[in-house]
């Protein structure tokens, strides 16, 4: 298509994107759209919420669950060690632990004491012991588990190296309320991040090893409660075929055997329902015009519209949902070259990236890889940024992009190089229509591209993430983090040392010796402080070498019926916290 | 058709006109015909196909009537006009007191329904009878019709019997109710000829057990010979000529009916005598030609044909015989003595040209200035 | 007969394991998405990506695989177990099937019901008023994308965000042992969609086969033996033209009582289409084998039945 109909085009699509925040006021700092945050005190008992879907959940066991419905589901069924209050995305709270994580002074030994009174719901029923969480952890180990991030958080402990779902030496219980965990690195800060994560919920051993055994486990199908709900199950315990269907519902009811008493979470509901399967479109219709119902999927740009417009008060972007970048191939030509990828990043309108988007509701312009409510954003510079020119204007800047592309020996400002660049984005809006506007910036540079639109786990798994496919750009990729410690945002994505032959998550195989040497260094810092100083160094680095363009801190936007109080977990993109929610 | 006939005569047709509205124009497919039927005798209507011969059976069934389709004169079946009739009369008459047998006996036959219930609905449509009533009258048909094995073949279906089987299903189906006429058109066409011997002593048989009045249609003079009382001719939708059989084949007078019987092998036409086809093709209905139809064709054509219009005239020796043709009775006997002893077209027409050579070409003529005898050959 | 339905049998059972086999290939050979990848996340280290493989038996040789699967199939009537949901596949099959196939039979009523009288008449009537008016309602049937259908009616009728709140919204499928009344009203609609389309292209077959057969011999026939217009048209002209529809409605059932899933999407319906979509999302192939597998055993014995039945309306063929 020539370049001037897809201009026309685009700017089409952002003009009725831009009729969305027509009436959004101007603040820098942007806002939480119409919605406020909420710590949900004072909301009224009983009802019964209903979340629309369109997605399964992946799986039920906590010691394999990762995505954020599956996180949402689990922060009412399942107690953590720590977690964090739906309002504070950055600071952690007990949950299960019973007071603050302690840290020795050479960061290689976390303590953590775990509250009395907690009880396993039914069939186990009896009351949690630090030896429930041990074997959690541990069975993360095992095989038939294969918790995805495990190793990568936990992989420090003493006997982790060679776990395989068995006893790892570095998890103690000298009582029954005691957890300590023994580090071979000063890694305790990371870890006890790591624990809002729901690995650290407590499973009864006795019960789970039978399942354990099986390849892969069936824990998932039995799992056992300690928060306020549980899945509705049958007398033995088993939640496949009554609280969990696949594909169709999920139930949530009352937990008996919580205490109020040992948590400081209101409960208000009295039962949970997921509806799988429903089409976007129609279910989000149904959630604005219903009662009692939320949709837990992201709502299509028609929706937000339409909800922004009609129904604000239904209406909630959540910020520091993620972030979004272009990653640009540092290992093979042309982008090898530090000043074609400033270049490029200083060609890209940023602004307009967002605008077709839906605009300034949807998110704000990015200027390097930490975002709000990951610790060390604000040391790394904040909204305003880390100071680099090629980044310093959100709607790009010909002039610094002339002048790198300068200094890379085009004098003309355009590329004359023979290369054509592989582009792989996104196929659907509004991705594929980001995926063509960094696709036309390369193109007014004179790059000669090849621009491919895919679905999301084919773009990953054949093209960005594995080396061999020889990809130049990916404009549509991004992270969330795991939780707020910054090393879950920078370190895979950035570090050298991850660069792998396939599903390898350093997409622009940056290998930079002094960005490598600043993770590292980053990586044993001790304390939340020194961590936020030291990463944000990191961030500040990265962000110098031009393997990425940041382009969008994502805020979510979530929706809800009028009779519903919705408190959004701003640390799990705006999902509904359903401990905390209730109906008005 | 004398007189006395005529009066008795179950089926009786009065200038009957049948045109069809197309695209073209207007194609007139019957330009004025009449002729009547008696009880027990057969009307043979004989023709090329364009001839009209078809299209008038299917307009006395009522089977023609349709927005684009002109009618006109009369056509009366024991004394009620058909053309006059309600739609909902003539299905009632259709099939009960006038019966029609079609050429291609597996395409009109219905393929999926078997042969027994295809007669019992033709009776049931007109008669309250039940079905086993019904059946045991199936199989009397078929019985009657000869079918071989009557009480298997009922429950057969059409492409499981032999064309000449399936003849004779659809003249029983004809039969079911009894009709006052039975219009066969071309029922032997499409069979070979033992069975179409067979199918043609059937007609004959049955004509005379039921007293019905027959029409037989065909191109086929053969069949005519053997089947009919009396002949009809037509020719571009118009009678030419129109005789008892005997007379017909004995003496015909019309320049047609000389052509189709030179083309057809006889017995009694001298040895070594060629078989004379008509030249030409049967013409345009839209834009029939100019004064009489055949003279395009004609080998005895002259200037005055081009222009006047015969009219269907009985001969003075035999007022049952009727021809349409200018030629005088005298130049006709005399052409066709020399035909029949095996002389060519063109040793006839010499014979009876008029002295002092061919008529001077008239003013207005359409046809191109004639030359001298030798050019004077029908165009082809 | 009966030699001839075992033939045709055993030949099923050949295709079907053929179409395992394809769908074995197909999803190792093209792009999508690997189970173990989805599973572990992007951050999974090689040694995680490896044990997730191990434990979903993925790390076998491509034959191994298909073998265990074959045998498993075939001495134990097993289809394995789900990736993603860790249910067996033949739990979720049987789960689905009674949605599938009361979206697919009803369905069939309303388009037979509709299109065949709509066939006939606008036949008959050729060139009025009636045949272009459903000659354009035809016309906008299959055009109409069904999602699109769905979606409008929806937005019109559903009784929680239709403008004529008449009918029960997407997602209120119940089975027929639960609420046989809501069960009906909450698929009147889902019916009429899905059935749209079909009644307009059968419409139109039927109209164009109708006035094929009218214009034949044996029409003339029948109307000369004096039978109303009417059995004319309907036991004469429609038992004939109606022999190609059995056929392609045969085929066309058996296509849908493997899902479908656009309409079982916008509506919300739990069926057989819906969760093969699901499954590909998801990689999960073993679902997706079991899916592809039921689909192809209703295609294959809608092929039989329709031979059968195709010999039994047009007794021409019996002899061959």
């Amino acid at each position: 298509m020539p370049r001037p109909v897809i201009r026309a085009l685009l700017l089409a699509l952002s003009a009725t994107a831009a009729l969305v925040l027509a009436a959004c006021g101007s603040s820098t700092s942007g806002h939480a759209g119409a919605a406020t945050v909420d710590n949900g005190k004072g909301g009224h008992r009983g009802g019964s919420l209903t979340l629309l879907t369109s997605q399964d959940v992946a799986s039920l066991d906590p010691g394999i669950t990762y995505a954020s419905l599956d996180l949402n589901l689990l922060a009412a069924t399942e107690r953590a060690l720590y977690a964090y209050a739906p309002e504070d995305p950055t600071n952690l709270v007990p949950d299960l632990a019973a007071g603050p994580p302690q840290i020795s002074a050479d960061g290689k030994t976390l303590t953590v004491r775990i509250r009395s009174g907690v009880h396993f719901g039914p069939p186990v029923n009896r009351e949690v012991t630090s030896r429930d969480v041990k074997y959690a952890i541990e069975r993360g180990f095992n095989p038939h588990v294969a918790n995805p991030y495990a190793s990568t958080y936990y992989g420090d402990l003493v006997g982790a190296a060679r776990a395989s779902g068995g006893p790892i030496a570095g998890l103690q219980t000298p009582d029954d309320h005691t957890l300590v965990f023994k580090l071979v690195r000063p890694t305790a800060s990371l870890v006890a991040q790591a624990t809002v994560l729901p690995l650290s919920a407590p499973v009864p051993p006795e019960y789970a090893k039978p399942f354990d055994a099986r390849a892969p486990s069936d824990y998932g199908n039995h799992v056992v409660a300690t928060g306020p709900y549980m899945l509705a199950a049958d007398s033995k315990g088993k939640v496949l075929g009554t609280g969990y269907v696949p594909g169709r519902s999920i139930r949530l009811v009352r937990n008996p055997k919580w205490s109020a008493a040992t948590d400081a979470r209101p409960a208000y509901l009295d039962a949970i329902e997921w509806r799988i399967g429903e089409s976007p479109n129609v279910a989000g219709r149904q959630v604005l015009a219903g009662k009692g119902l939320a949709l837990s999927d992201p709502p299509t740009p028609a929706l937000v519209k339409r909800a922004y417009q009609q129904s604000r008060d239904q209406i909630f972007f959540s910020p520091g949902a993620g972030s979004r970048y272009a990653a640009l191939n540092t290992a093979i030509p042309p982008f090898n070259d530090a000043n074609l990828r400033k270049a490029v990043a200083a060609a890209l309108d940023r602004e307009q990236m967002r605008r077709v988007r839906g605009g300034e509701v949807i998110g704000d312009v990015a200027s390097h890889f930490l975002y709000p409510g990951v610790l060390g954003f604000e040391q790394a510079g904040g909204s305003k940024g880390t100071g680099v020119d090629f980044l310093a204007n959100p709607t790009g800047d010909r002039a610094v992009a002339l002048k790198y592309m300068k200094a890379a020996g085009y004098p003309s400002g355009k590329y004359t190089g023979g290369a054509k660049l592989q582009v792989v984005g996104l196929a659907g809006a509004p991705d594929s229509n980001d995926a063509e506007i960094v696709n036309q910036t390369l193109q007014d540079l004179g790059f000669k591209t090849n621009l491919k639109l895919v679905e999301s786990s084919v773009m990953y798994a054949r093209f960005c993430a594995l080396p061999r496919a020889r990809v130049n750009v990916c404009p549509n990729v991004g992270w969330v983090r795991d939780f707020a410690d910054p090393q879950t945002v920078l370190d895979l994505a950035f570090n050298g040392k991850y660069i792998l032959p396939e599903n390898n998550p350093n997409w622009p195989q940056l290998n930079d010796p002094t960005v490598n040497a600043a993770i590292g260094r980053a990586e044993l810092a001790v304390g939340n402080d020194a961590r936020a100083s030291a990463w944000a160094d990191v961030d500040r680095k990265v962000t110098a070498t031009g393997a990425a363009i940041p382009w969008l801190w994502d805020r979510q936007p979530n929706i809800w019926s009028a009779d519903v109080r919705c408190v959004p977990q701003l640390w799990n993109l705006g999902h509904c916290d359903l401990v905390y929610s209730s109906l008005k | 058709m004398s007189a006395a006939d005529a009066a008795g005569a179950v089926l009786r047709v009065e200038d009957l006109q049948v045109a069809f509205d197309t695209r073209d124009g207007l194609v007139q497919a019957v330009d004025g015909i009449s002729f009547a039927v008696a009880p027990g005798r057969t009307l043979g209507i004989v023709g090329e196909s364009g001839s009209g011969k078809t299209v008038a059976a299917m307009t006395v069934m009522g089977l023609t009537r349709s927005p684009r389709t002109r009618v006109a004169g009369r056509v009366l079946l024991d004394g009620e006009d058909l053309l006059a009739a309600s739609a909902e009369r003539l299905r009632a008459l259709r099939g009960a007191a006038a019966a029609m047998v079609f050429q291609d006996s597996l395409s009109a036959l219905h393929p999926l329904l078997r042969v027994g219930a295809q007669i019992e609905e033709a009776m049931r449509a007109h008669r309250d009878v039940g079905r086993t009533a019904a059946r045991a009258r199936a199989l009397e048909l078929l019985e009657l019709v000869a079918i071989p094995d009557a009480a298997r073949r009922i429950d057969a279906y059409p492409h499981e019997l032999s064309g000449g089987m399936r003849q004779r299903v659809m003249i029983a189906m004809a039969l079911a109710n009894e009709p006052r006429v039975l219009i066969a058109d071309e029922p032997t066409t499409a069979l070979d000829a033992t069975v179409q011997a067979q199918i043609l002593a059937l007609l004959r048989r049955l004509r005379d057990e039921l007293g019905m009045a027959m029409v037989l249609i065909t191109h086929d003079l053969g069949v005519v010979a053997e089947t009919a009382d009396d002949v009809v001719v037509m020719y571009a939708g118009r009678i030419v000529e129109q005789a008892p059989v005997g007379e017909l084949f004995a003496a015909p007078r019309h320049p047609y009916t000389w052509g189709l019987l030179r083309s057809m092998p006889r017995l009694d036409a001298p040895a070594g005598a060629d078989l004379v086809p008509i030249p030409g093709r049967p013409p345009s209905l839209v834009h029939p030609p100019s004064g009489c139809r055949f003279h395009p064709r004609c080998p005895y054509v002259r200037e005055r044909h081009r222009h006047v219009e015969p009219v269907l005239e009985p001969l003075a020796d035999g007022p049952a015989h009727r021809v349409a043709c200018l030629l005088s009775e005298a130049e006709r006997r005399t052409a066709w003595a020399l035909l029949a002893e095996g002389a060519t077209p063109e040793q006839a027409r010499a014979a009876i040209e008029p002295a002092g050579g061919p008529a001077p070409t008239a003013a207005g003529s359409t046809e191109p200035a004639a030359g001298d005898g030798a050019a004077e050959e029908a165009p082809a | 007969m009966a030699a001839y339905v075992l033939r045709r049998v055993l030949w099923g059972l050949v295709l079907l394991v053929l179409v395992s086999l394809l769908t074995f290939v197909v999803f190792y050979v093209l792009p999508s998405a690997d189970p173990a990848q989805l599973r572990a996340g992007r951050d999974a280290s090689p040694a995680t990506l490896a044990q997730i493989r191990a434990s979903l038996g993925l790390d076998r040789s491509l034959p191994a695989q298909y073998w265990t699967f074959l045998t498993h199939l075939v001495l134990h009537a097993d289809l394995g177990y789900s990736y993603y949901s860790g249910a067996s596949v033949g739990s979720l099959l049987i789960d689905r099937l009674p949605a599938t196939i009361s979206l697919t039979l009803g369905a069939i009523v309303v388009w037979v019901l509709v299109a065949v009288p709509i066939g006939v008449v606008s036949a008959v009537r050729r060139g009025t008023w009636v045949d272009k008016l459903t000659t354009g309602g035809a016309l906008l049937g299959i055009s109409a994308p069904v999602y699109w259908l769905g979606l409008v009616a929806l937005y019109l009728f559903a009784d929680d965000i239709g403008k004529l709140p008449l009918l029960p919204g997407a997602g209120s499928y119940v089975p027929l042992t639960t609420d046989p009344w809501k069960w009906f009203t909450a698929l009147i609609l889902p019916w009429l969609v899905l059935a749209s389309t079909f009644t307009a292209v059968y419409a139109r077959l039927l109209r164009a086969n109708m006035i094929e057969v009218l214009s034949e011999d044996y029409v003339r026939t029948a109307r000369a033996k004096g039978l109303s217009e009417r059995r004319v048209v309907w036991r004469h002209g429609l038992r004939a033209a109606v022999t190609p529809l059995v056929t392609l409605a045969g085929l066309d059932v058996g296509l849908l009582l493997g899902g479908a899933v656009l309409t079982e999407t916008v509506f919300g319906i739990p069926g057989i289409g819906r969760l093969n979509y699901d499954a590909i999302l998801h990689a999960d192939y073993p679902l997706i084998q079991g899916t592809v597998l039921l689909a192809a055993c209703f295609v294959i014995v809608a092929n039989i039945v329709v031979d059968i039945a195709y010999a039994y309306l047009d007794p021409r063929v019996r002899t061959a």
